[in-house]
């Protein structure tokens, strides 16, 4: 399972994913509107993902 | 790998397939910026420049750079906040911005609803039965104007970048306001008029994804803070739209960006005399309407 963050919803979850695209489509999240971080390093191409991996999903949209 | 250095990428730029590492996107950003303000002219030497900051990300990130290339251009910057008094969202972004003045060593005027209008606007949505997001539009853009004529700004930077334009363009496109879109562009406004202060937006070709991989470079340690009273359905639609759409097809945002700034200045022309700038009866501010949209509001708070 891999540790992720959602900003945008300020919500933590553990989710099953193989790489980076398999976890965007698993979360219906829009690549257009986040900045991905994985165990702290800005990751803006799809990456393998293994069991201890952090994620971040940044959101990139201006809060009004 | 980047394009230039062949390092890691921290980002894939949107109209290009190849990415860019930390410090290359960095130097790549910044002379965006740079080159943004000289192509369109948006600063001339010994303004006084106020920027319209919100505590967020990219209102701060435009007051970071315009305080680093201040000396260099000799002109002069001041931040101007807007206090609508929103529990729990403004009172949160107030305590970022004023840390951020305070250690770029910038003067912050804060400006807020209760002392210029009586309330705030958490107690103006209990009096009136109106959508948050017109009431905040009109005061917010009257008392913008007001205090950077007072404040004796030459022009007011706000931190709008690619994808707000792009929105506004469409959503003006989708329901036929030409007019309104002839405001738009790098420096807001079809004509010079003294009690208007023009607004400038140096984030003008720098999309929002590049805003927020910035910030978050620079470790500017903004958390993301969403309004309450986000009630802009429309404008959230058409951003959902274009976002799908830039996903399929990459480099769409630039080019309604690029299309839009080359038919801008006919616009602008088509509508220089089209309405007379009038003077509000009651407050004297700019109008468009011998009662100001401002003071409407405000007849019907009291």
């Amino acid at each position: 399972m891999v540790k992720v963050f959602i900003e945008r919803k300020n919500k933590k979850i553990n989710v099953d994913a193989k790489d980076i695209d398999g976890l965007i489509k698993k979360l219906s999240i829009n690549k257009e509107e986040v900045i991905i971080v994985k165990n702290n390093e800005l990751t803006p191409r799809n990456e393998k993902l293994k069991d201890s991996d952090e994620v971040k999903f940044l959101s990139v949209i201006s809060g009004g | 790998m980047c394009r230039q250095c062949e390092l890691k990428p921290v980002i894939v730029l949107s109209n290009n397939t190849k990415g860019l590492c930390k410090s290359c996107f960095l130097k790549y950003f910044e002379r965006k910026f740079n080159r943004t303000i000289s192509q369109f002219k948006l600063i001339e030497p010994n303004q006084k420049i106020g920027v319209a900051i919100s505590g967020g990300k990219d209102s701060l990130s435009l007051l970071y750079l315009l305080n680093r290339i201040k000396d260099r251009k000799r002109f002069r910057i001041e931040a101007l906040l807007i206090d609508e008094g929103i529990k729990g969202y403004r009172d949160k972004t107030i305590k970022d911005a004023k840390r951020f003045c305070r250690e770029l060593k910038v003067k912050l005027t804060i400006v807020s609803y209760r002392n210029e209008f009586g309330y705030t606007l958490d107690q103006m949505l209990k009096k009136l039965k109106i959508k948050p997001c017109s009431i905040c539009g009109v005061f917010r853009r009257y008392l913008l104007n007001k205090y950077s004529r007072r404040l004796k700004f030459d022009k007011l930077a706000t931190g709008h970048n690619l994808d707000d334009e792009v929105q506004t363009i469409l959503m003006n496109q989708f329901r036929s306001n030409q007019e309104i879109s002839a405001r738009l562009g790098p420096i807001t406004g079809i004509k010079d008029d003294s009690k208007f202060v023009r607004r400038i937006k140096p984030f003008y070709l720098i999309t929002e994804k590049e805003t927020t991989t910035y910030a978050y470079l620079k470790n500017f340690n903004i958390p993301f803070c969403e309004c309450p009273n986000n009630t802009q359905a429309y404008r959230i639609e058409v951003r959902n739209f274009i976002n799908n759409f830039e996903q399929k097809y990459p480099g769409t945002k630039h080019s309604i960006i690029n299309s839009f700034l080359e038919i801008l200045p006919s616009l602008k022309e088509k509508y220089r005399n089209y309405e007379e700038i009038k003077y509000c009866s009651q407050c004297k501010e700019p109008s468009s309407k011998e009662t100001c949209q401002a003071c409407e509001l405000r007849s019907k708070l009291n």
